[in-house]
């Protein structure tokens, strides 16, 4: 893990405006209105990136903390997004709970995620409440307080969370085998959520350590997006962070990286489902890196919207799929791209596979009209004004460019880098990641169809 | 809507919620579905000293600061016209970002389903994307999709909708589109299977999840005897038997200008926006004046339906209450009562489940608020050695707001909510429509959000409570359980007369859950 999360300048960026130009064919121009940031570090390491947006009376703020599962050592899966839930449950000076009491009397939303690479908490609010906000968040960065029995019943609450979206939804476990096949030795290996016997095994000793290696100031990015004078804004977060003190000892990148694979898993599951279904994870590279921008828009030219290559075949065309998809899961180390369908009854996955392995192959053999690059790049710019709408959205955006990314500015430049994609580009990926030897495919089938009774699961390894 | 690295968990989620594959990974494991509220326990009540692990810091106890004073909220002010042929349009500018989102609603949705056949109001929105008389499926969506757009169509309770929403440099297509879609669909009978079959693969997905399972069945028993009691997305066997001169039908009788509104949102000049309304719909004419279902506020009484499902590890669990129409007087009332219930404010619910005993991670209620009924639901789910526990804790809040005066600080906590959570309500172009039509779809003035702080403000504790009162019946409540009954099934049957259903067995199109003919096991 490193220590510097991005390099953002330190003196306010030049306002401009700079015009992106979608060309659509009719050669209109579209420009998606520059953001314009005001970056700090504080003498703790605690960085900060701070977005004027006068839309409305609201500001967003988040906390990013730059630990997530990836973090985790084996044992301890869970451990990051339990501490998530600690993080509500009181400190020396705000009782159990009586944090998002301040944040939702005004009106206001708050909530926190964690996902493999970093924690994250944020709340929108009136822009009244900035000031209150921000000391909470410095509040619990170093003041937590944790009783045996909240540690408890959380981690009840979280069992629950794993039971919720893991163990009782249709489908539910497909991806986490996915994921426990395609890594042997990264620690994507595991889902976020943990094992329900890591969850079990949590201990309240655990807590400090965590607390005190990864909630430190030089472990953390404040964002905040909205009705605010930036000055202003600063000197809050100068006075409430400012006195924190610096952690000592923050791990260096301990991640052990996953070796490349060398032959293609598979994995057959028989679930209590009505339909069969199957997921595909090729490795690839990790977000941000060159290949990443024409391995999105692959995922675009394959299965964004209805005209696109998969959904036009398998959904449309040939009608043996309910639904679906491709798309990649972009994190900071090297994860998977997906391609996975819910079939029709009376189809096999089979039947399905040999389709989406049609499609990849058209994809390696013939290169893409610019016509159809040029729809997915009109689709990936859309997102990015979509996403200009909310602050909540423009808060994500710019805290995962600060943090994971590592360049806060790319909020701006990253356009720029799918617009210069190019057909030869978007070949050159598919023929690089989308081999047998780097899949890993589980194949659900319903237990009726399949005649096993038994819940189960048959590894069918290297074919 | 999906911003770029969104896209990864828009992409995940299938339209069935049940199918959705990826889920469990996209979600990237919210904290809680909805905020909490404060724990009021005291700590004295907990035993915990050995335990405090931080406590030597607790010398100096500090305090957050003041607020800033606060600052207005403007809220948008819709233009309304009304074209000759008495189509509504409403125009909102908004120039910050190249954006145009339009939004044409028919007040008509899944209430005007004929009774036979459950489902048709959805099957005909999915339809109008799928051909028009000069433009074949595959042309809509590369039309839509080479220019970056973002279409969505569908039907609901009170309402079918189809939105487009684009990036300003091709509004003439936008308009054209949409007005092609709605005016002229096809329903042809190729495209019709292809989505019948797509409509009956997702159901028969859904049937798996408990969570389906269990809205489904509290809706048949709690709007029993309106209109708003069948399943929206229909049922196997009425989706099967739907022909495309049924869907026509619905169409014909629905989709008329005088029983429709159009909103256009975004970077986007007022009066240029009723001129292209004029222009691109002005030509759409009336036929017969559409059959809306008479008003049956009736609602169900007591029942508690248990369904069977032997591999849950976790029991949904909902309780229904009778509400309010959307109309009513006594909505915005109610909705403080709802807050302090299971609001994401107050929530009581969520307090006494989850934060004090860790037996669920979501528990919550919502108004559904109709055209013509109410229903005032709860729902919460846990792993099942403790299902009974959680329907106690459920009831005995119930019970709690039936009987006891809500205090004046739950009050002000949901009023606070409920005033200051409006601005995050008008964010999105999407959201703006959306407001601004179910005003003009439940004919509610077109003031009404700007109104909306001073009427919540002025609510009474005594208001809010009686609002609750009138429509709680702690001892008549429905309850729907989902789950693995061989761990809650003796203990059950001690709160009344059960009617057992094995997951198989459930038939949505029914009142009674189980075919015609089908028989529960009373016990």
């Amino acid at each position: 893990m490193s220590r510097i999360f991005h390099q953002a300048p330190k003196a306010r960026a030049v306002i401009l405006a700079v015009a992106l130009f979608l060309l659509t064919g009719i050669c209109e121009a579209v420009t998606l209105p520059r953001t314009t940031i005001r970056a700090l570090t504080l003498p703790n390491g605690l960085q900060a990136c701070l977005v004027e947006d006068h839309q409305a009376p609201v500001v967003n703020v988040q906390v990013w903390y730059h630990v997530g599962s990836k973090n985790e050592v084996p044992g301890r899966t869970g451990f990051a997004h339990l501490f998530e839930h600690l993080m509500f449950e009181g400190t020396t000076n705000i009782g159990s709970d009586q944090f998002s009491d301040y944040v939702i009397r005004s009106g206001g939303v708050d909530n926190a995620y964690t996902t493999e690479d970093s924690t994250v908490f944020w709340e929108t609010t009136p822009s009244s409440q900035l000031p209150v906000v921000l000391w909470l968040e410095a509040d619990r960065m170093r003041n937590l307080d944790i009783t045996a029995t909240v540690f408890n019943n959380e981690r009840e609450v979280v069992e629950e969370e794993r039971r919720l979206r893991f163990d009782n939804p249709p489908y539910g476990t497909v991806v986490e085998t996915l994921y426990q096949h395609a890594y042997g030795v990264h620690p994507y290996q595991h889902m976020t959520i943990g094992s329900m016997h890591d969850l079990d095994n949590a201990r309240l000793e655990d807590i400090r350590d965590f607390y005190d290696t990864y909630y430190v100031p030089n472990n953390a990015t404040v964002v905040i997006v909205g009705d605010m004078d930036p000055q202003e804004a600063e000197s809050m977060i100068r006075k409430y962070f400012g006195p924190l003190e610096r952690g000592a000892h923050l791990p260096s990148n301990h991640i052990q990286q996953e070796p490349p694979q060398t032959a293609e898993r598979v994995v057959k599951l028989s679930l209590n489902v009505a339909l069969p279904a199957f997921v595909e994870g090729y490795h690839m590279p990790a977000d941000g890196t060159p290949d990443a921008y024409p391995l999105r828009l692959a995922s675009n030219i394959l299965s964004e919207g209805e005209s696109s290559r998969i959904y036009r075949r398998l959904v449309y065309d040939k009608e043996i799929a309910l639904e679906a998809q491709s798309s990649g899961n972009f994190t900071e180390d090297p994860n998977l791209f997906f391609v996975f369908a819910v079939m029709n009854q009376g189809h096999a996955p089979a039947e399905g596979e040999a389709e989406v392995e049609a499609e990849l192959t058209r994809l390696k053999t013939q290169t893409v009209s610019n016509d159809e690059l040029q729809k997915a790049k009109n689709q990936t710019l859309r997102d990015f004004i979509l996403s200009r709408q909310t602050l909540q959205t423009r808060g994500d955006e710019l805290g995962y460019a600060a943090v994971i990314l590592k360049d806060a500015n790319l909020v701006n430049t990253e356009p720029a880098r799918f617009l210069a994609v190019t057909p030869a580009d978007i070949q050159r990926v598919a023929q690089k990641y989308f081999v047998a030897q780097n899949l890993t495919l589980v194949e659900v089938y319903t237990k009726s169809a399949a005649g096993d009774k038994q819940a189960g699961e048959q590894s069918a390894g290297g074919q | 809507m999906s911003s770029k690295r969104e896209l990864w968990s828009a992409a995940a989620c299938c339209r069935f919620c049940g199918s959705s594959l990826l889920e469990p990974l996209s979600e990237a494991s919210f904290r809680r579905r909805r905020a909490a509220a404060s724990c009021r326990t005291p700590k004295s009540a907990v035993f915990c000293l050995a335990a405090l692990l931080f406590a030597a810091l607790a010398l100096a106890r500090d305090f957050p600061p003041e607020a800033l004073p606060p600052k207005p909220l403007v809220l948008p002010t819709p233009a309304l016209r009304v074209l000759p042929n008495g189509l509504k349009v409403v125009a909102i500018e908004r120039h910050l970002l190249p954006l145009l989102t339009l939004r044409l609603v028919v007040k008509s949705g899944a209430e005007s389903d004929p009774a036979t056949l459950p489902g048709t109001a959805q099957l005909v929105s999915a339809l109008l994307t799928e051909g028009t008389s000069t433009r074949s499926a595959s042309q809509i969506s590369e039309a839509i999709d080479s220019i970056g757009g973002l279409v969505d169509a569908g039907a609901e309770w009170d309402e079918s909708y189809v939105s487009l929403s684009v990036l300003n440099d091709h509004e003439d297509l936008a308009f054209d589109l949409l007005s092609d879609m709605v005016i002229h669909p096809t329903f042809l009978p190729s495209e019709v299977e292809r989505k019948r079959k797509q409509t009956l693969s997702g159901l028969v997905v859904v049937r798996d999840d408990p969570d389906y399972v269990a809205d489904a069945a509290l809706r048949r028993l709690a709007f029993l005897g309106t209109s708003y009691g069948h399943p929206e997305d229909g049922t196997i066997s009425s989706v099967r038997r739907m022909t495309p001169e049924d869907l026509r039908a619905f169409y014909n009788n629905y989709y008329q200008p005088s029983n429709a509104v159009l909103a256009i949102v975004g970077d986007i000049e007022t009066g240029e926006a009723f001129e292209r309304a004029q222009k691109h719909f002005g030509a759409w004419t009336n036929r017969a004046a559409p059959q809306i279902p008479a008003a049956s506020p009736a609602v169900g009484s007591h029942r508690i339906v248990a369904i069977d499902k032997p591999d849950a590890v976790q029991t949904e669990i909902r309780i229904g209450n009778l509400g309010v129409p959307r109309q009513s007087p006594d909505y915005l009332a109610l909705s403080v009562a709802d807050q302090i219930l299971g609001g994401p404010s107050e929530n009581r619910l969520f307090k006494a489940l989850r934060s004090h005993n860790g037996l669920t991670y979501g528990a919550s209620s919502e108004l559904l608020s109709y055209q013509s009924a109410g229903v005032w639901l709860a729902k919460t789910f846990t792993r099942t050695p403790e299902t009974m526990k959680s329907v106690h804790l459920a009831l005995e809040q119930i019970k709690r707001m039936h009987e006891h005066p809500i205090t004046p600080g739950e009050l002000e906590t949901a009023q606070g909510y409920l005033i200051g959570h409006l601005a995050l309500d008008f964010e999105t172009s999407e959201d703006v429509a959306s407001q601004t039509l179910e005003l003009l779809v439940y004919n509610l003035p077109l003031d009404y959000w700007n109104r909306f702080p001073e009427r919540i403000r002025a609510l009474t504790a005594e208001e809010v409570w009686n609002a609750a009162r009138q429509r709680l019946a702690p001892d008549n409540n429905i309850i729907v359980l989902v789950g693995n009954l061989s761990g809650f099934e003796k203990d059950l049957k001690k709160l009344g007369p059960v009617e057992f259903i094995p997951l198989a067995e459930v038939d949505f199109g029914s009142d009674e859950l189980v075919p015609r003919g089908g028989q529960t096991r009373c016990k």
